[in-house]
């Protein structure tokens, strides 16, 4: 699950889940829920993303950072996201519609997904992570 | 984590000054001086914004002390109205966080010879005709479309370039800071990504707290100063805020990632990974200096198209072209930036680089680079407010190079997240509420007008009082806005 909290300047995100796996892809739809009202894919392209690192916040950041690129360069929404996280790599698939505001709403802009506090944390139940983005 | 309040050591230590001591935190190589009101300080520690002034003063080579102006409040890694100065003789750090994302945001003000009076019939018709001339939001790319080659062109050069292809006058530069070109731009250490995300934006606005804005001069506090800027009460005037687009943003990013390793293979230990640094004289801290010239460069090219932009947007309007309606830039002045300057320390004078992360230069009377007309009264220094108060013209003073590095506020500062300002703002029309205020305002999504409503700022008056008291910067105009697009 994902939920935004408040920064002063900015937005925050907050997401939990039970593997990394899916706490990557509670992440990457929390952020698509701030880029557009409706984050709609249906039946699009399917994409595939890859970044490398041994440090898992950085990991994340990297993976965010790059669905936000292909958000804004290629204008499409992201969505049905499937995650394989593990030996210092993150891979994702996921499905892409072109951008309209007609069925997204208006986008917004976030600048960037930011390293300030950014934290990837295991916990009892599972994992959960908190980033801020710059909007 | 949310803004908490700060519980630390902060004392008064001046009529607009709070200091947190350097034995606040171990590491802190310097105090921390935040400019300030006995109100506004209540609202500063309510969020972390003081946290992030001690944290930079534990960047190696830090000067004095870590500044923040009264606008502060809680940003990433820097505090948004921070500076900080570093010695490149003394181990000085360049850090990508003291200038941000938005690379060379700042604001421009371009004066008329219209009265507030005169265009009130037409004044749905200009704010109309502004919206449809400026690309605006994130969906909307610029009219303006450079290729590859000329897009390296934008950032060697600034909107110098633009001159020569009839985007700019010769007297737009003489009045742009640092006439629209920082030195030691390398265009070659901007990637493709940000090539890329910069391509089609140049000459468009964004969204968030950026805007264009028809105001009025409501009142002359400096009539010296006034003059020298060709301002006069019930004047037309045309405030633009925006900064250097994605393809900033990408220089950051790109940036952080290249130096998030940096401060343990220097030996410097950090509270936060956002103040990811180098030093300057190395090879990554060169790099982010040359790719972060060219990005400002960029920057100062994108406002330079926005004005071009809105004076044909008046010409459509008005019927007339821009030199008759006398739509001449007073000043462009940028508040993210890294620039090294020169400046004296305990009485030696040397070059530092200034950080300024959402604070605006303000050199005083005198000064070299304030341009000629305004050599006598000082650099302008534009803040703007919010969309249903006011915005100032200030001019520069001696006390902000003696204090804090030639640098003053940047704006009203946020006093609510733009969460709680939805939130606060629910079942209500902004739009209309301004309207019944006689304040027209366009945006391409009603979350813009929400987000940025004005009880979600600070006073701006009160801000500006405090960097006039404090001896930074003196009042000029106040400015109250007419109409207002943004993303």
């Amino acid at each position: 699950m994902y939920e935004t909290f408040e920064h002063t300047a900015d937005v925050g995100l907050r997401v939990s889940a039970q593997s990394l796996n899916e706490l990557f892809a509670a992440a990457a739809r929390g952020l698509f829920s701030l880029l557009v009202a409706d984050p709609i894919v249906g039946n699009g392209e399917t994409l595939s993303f890859e970044v490398s690192g041994d440090n898992l916040t950085f990991l994340l950041v990297d993976m965010l950072s790059e669905l936000l690129f292909t958000f804004e360069s290629e204008a499409v929404v992201l969505g049905d996201f499937v995650f394989n996280v593990g030996d210092g790599r993150a891979s994702a698939t996921a499905t892409a519609r072109a951008l309209d505001p007609n069925l997204h709403g208006s986008p917004r802009e976030v600048k960037a997904i930011t390293y300030h506090a950014a934290n990837v944390r295991h916990t009892e139940e599972g994992w959960d992570a908190e980033l801020i983005l710059d909007v | 984590m949310s803004g908490r309040t700060f519980e630390g050591a902060l004392e008064r230590v001046e009529e607009t000054v709070w200091r947190i001591p350097r034995s606040y935190k171990k590491g802190m190589l310097v105090d921390g001086l935040i400019y300030s009101s006995p109100r506004l300080i209540a609202q500063v520690v309510s969020d972390r914004a003081p946290e992030q002034v001690a944290n930079v003063a534990f960047l190696p080579g830090i000067q004095m002390a870590s500044l923040a102006m009264p606008d502060i409040h809680w940003g990433y890694g820097f505090a948004i109205g921070g500076v900080c100065a570093t010695d490149p003789a003394a181990g000085g750090v360049v850090s990508p966080g003291g200038v941000g994302y938005d690379i060379n945001c700042g604001v421009r003000l371009i004066r008329t010879d219209l009265s507030a009076d005169d265009i009130a019939p037409q004044l749905r018709e200009l704010v109309d005709s502004l919206f449809a001339h400026i690309p605006l939001g994130l969906g909307q790319g610029s009219k303006h479309h450079f290729g590859d080659g000329e897009l390296d062109q934008l950032m060697a050069q600034g909107p110098s370039y633009l001159v020569g292809k009839g985007l700019a006058t010769d007297r737009d530069i003489d009045f742009t800071e640092a006439r629209g070109r920082l030195d030691g731009a390398e265009p070659d250490f901007v990637s493709e990504r940000a090539h890329k995300r910069g391509q089609g934006q140049c000459g468009s606005l964004g969204s968030g707290n950026h805007f264009v804005e028809i105001q009025a001069v409501q009142r002359i506090e400096e009539t010296t100063a006034a003059a020298a800027m060709g301002l006069a009460e019930g004047q037309v005037v045309v405030m633009i805020h925006s900064g250097s687009r994605g393809l900033g943003y990408q220089v950051c990013d790109d940036s952080l990632r290249a130096l998030r390793d940096s401060p343990a293979r220097h030996g410097i230990d950090l509270p936060d990974q956002q103040l990811a640094c180098a030093p300057i004289e190395s090879k990554e801290g060169r790099h982010y200096l040359g790719a972060m010239a060219a990005a400002a460069n960029f920057g100062w090219c994108n406002r330079q198209l926005l004005m071009w932009q809105a004076r044909q947007a008046f010409e459509a309007a008005l019927g007339r072209p821009w030199q008759e309606l006398g739509m001449e830039l007073v000043y462009d002045v940028a508040h993210n930036t890294a620039k090294l300057e020169e400046h004296t320390i305990d009485g030696a004078t040397k070059q530092v680089l200034v950080h300024r992360k959402g604070a605006t230069r303000a050199f005083p009377p005198g000064h070299p680079e304030v341009p000629e007309p305004y050599r006598d009264v000082g650099q302008p220094v534009l803040i703007p407010g919010d969309m249903g108060r006011a915005s100032w013209v200030l001019a520069g003073r001696p006390g902000a190079m003696e204090r804090t590095f030639g640098s003053s506020c940047h704006g009203a500062g946020r006093a609510m997240s733009r969460k709680a300002s939805v939130k606060a703002t629910k079942g209500r029309d902004i739009g209309a509420e301004l309207a019944a205020a006689g304040i027209l305002a366009r945006s391409k999504g009603w979350r813009g007008l929400a987000e940025e409503q004005p009880d979600a700022y600070k006073d701006v008056d009160e801000v500006v009082d405090v960097v006039d008291r404090a001896g930074l910067s003196a009042k000029v105009a106040r400015l109250v806005p007419l109409g207002v697009i943004k993303g």
